[in-house]
């Protein structure tokens, strides 16, 4: 079984890879989606999308609709530049250790 | 989805990246709206207008055709209240949109072109609609779609070659292969990913 420690530590977390893998394909995605999708509690959800935010790889921004509040997440260039790197990474560490 | 202090090995790391990109792909098919409305509006119009230049002295039939425009205030009405309300927009989708609209222009500019010989439009709006049918087929690989694009290009050829007879059914055939039939099925496949 192969470890990683040299990864990018801010991905290399199941429940921010989730949401970062989420919001490579979307130009926006409301918190509601992300914990649905994710399956993941609110809180927990919370906690890592501010460190996702704190890193500069997502953006967050918050509005009413309907009255109701909504929290947008969109992900930024440096997220989604930094996500490459970690696929990149992440393929090399599998071609090493099938070889 | 555990905490963050789990050490994931690759596949975990791969799993999780492909689990969330492939939940993203689905938005777009709940979109079977726009295909049934737009399918069985068209089928009503050329039907009429069918009808109309048989069985009538109605000097321009092709007039039922305008009942096009309130259905693309219908149809961008639903699409906005929608867009609204959809709690992802997923590049997809965005590609999605924007061939659809960019048919829509084209349409507009083909009927202004036409404008003094409307009765001969149809196998070129046929081969107009094949390119985003066709497209939007492959963005949420769903087959009948693909199928359907490729039908349109069929029944414009037929539309043009098959003589005023039987040309202007070409319309309301291809509506039922092109988008009634995928509607239908895009429709139920909705429905039962949903259960």
């Amino acid at each position: 079984m192969t470890r990683f420690k040299d990864l990018d530590p801010i991905l290399h977390s199941q429940l921010r890879l989730a949401v970062i893998s989420l919001l490579v394909s979307t130009v926006s995605a409301e918190f509601t989606y992300i914990q649905e999708q994710t399956g993941a509690t609110a809180g927990n959800l919370s906690v890592q999308v501010t460190k996702l935010k704190e890193a500069g790889y997502i953006e967050v921004t918050k509005k009413f609709s309907n009255n109701y509040p909504q929290t947008l997440c969109k992900i930024t260039s440096l997220g989604r530049q930094r996500f490459i790197e970690y696929v990149n990474a992440l393929k090399d560490y599998i071609d090493k250790e099938s070889i | 989805m555990e905490n963050e202090q789990k050490v994931m090995t690759g596949e975990e790391s791969l799993r999780i990246i492909s689990e969330m990109i492939n939940r993203t792909k689905v938005n777009i098919r709940q979109g079977s709206f726009h295909l049934l409305f737009w399918g069985w509006l068209i089928v009503f119009c050329s039907l009429s207008e069918y009808l109309l230049f048989r069985l009538t002295d109605m000097e321009n039939p092709w007039i039922v055709w305008l009942l096009v425009i309130p259905g693309a205030f219908v149809s961008f009405i639903y699409g906005y209240v929608k867009g609204k309300k959809s709690p992802v927009h997923t590049y997809a989708d965005m590609l999605y949109m924007w061939t659809w609209i960019g048919f829509f222009i084209s349409a507009i500019v083909l009927f202004i072109i036409m404008s003094g010989k409307m009765e001969t439009v149809a196998p070129y709006i046929l081969m107009l609609a094949a390119i985003p049918t066709f497209i939007s087929g492959f963005i949420i690989k769903f087959n009948p779609l693909i199928f359907g694009g490729i039908s349109f290009w069929v029944f414009a050829l037929v539309s043009y070659f098959a003589g005023p007879s039987i040309g202007p059914l070409a319309v309301p055939a291809a509506m039922l292969t092109g988008y009634l039939f995928p509607g239908y099925m895009l429709k139920r496949k909705d429905h039962n990913d949903q259960v």
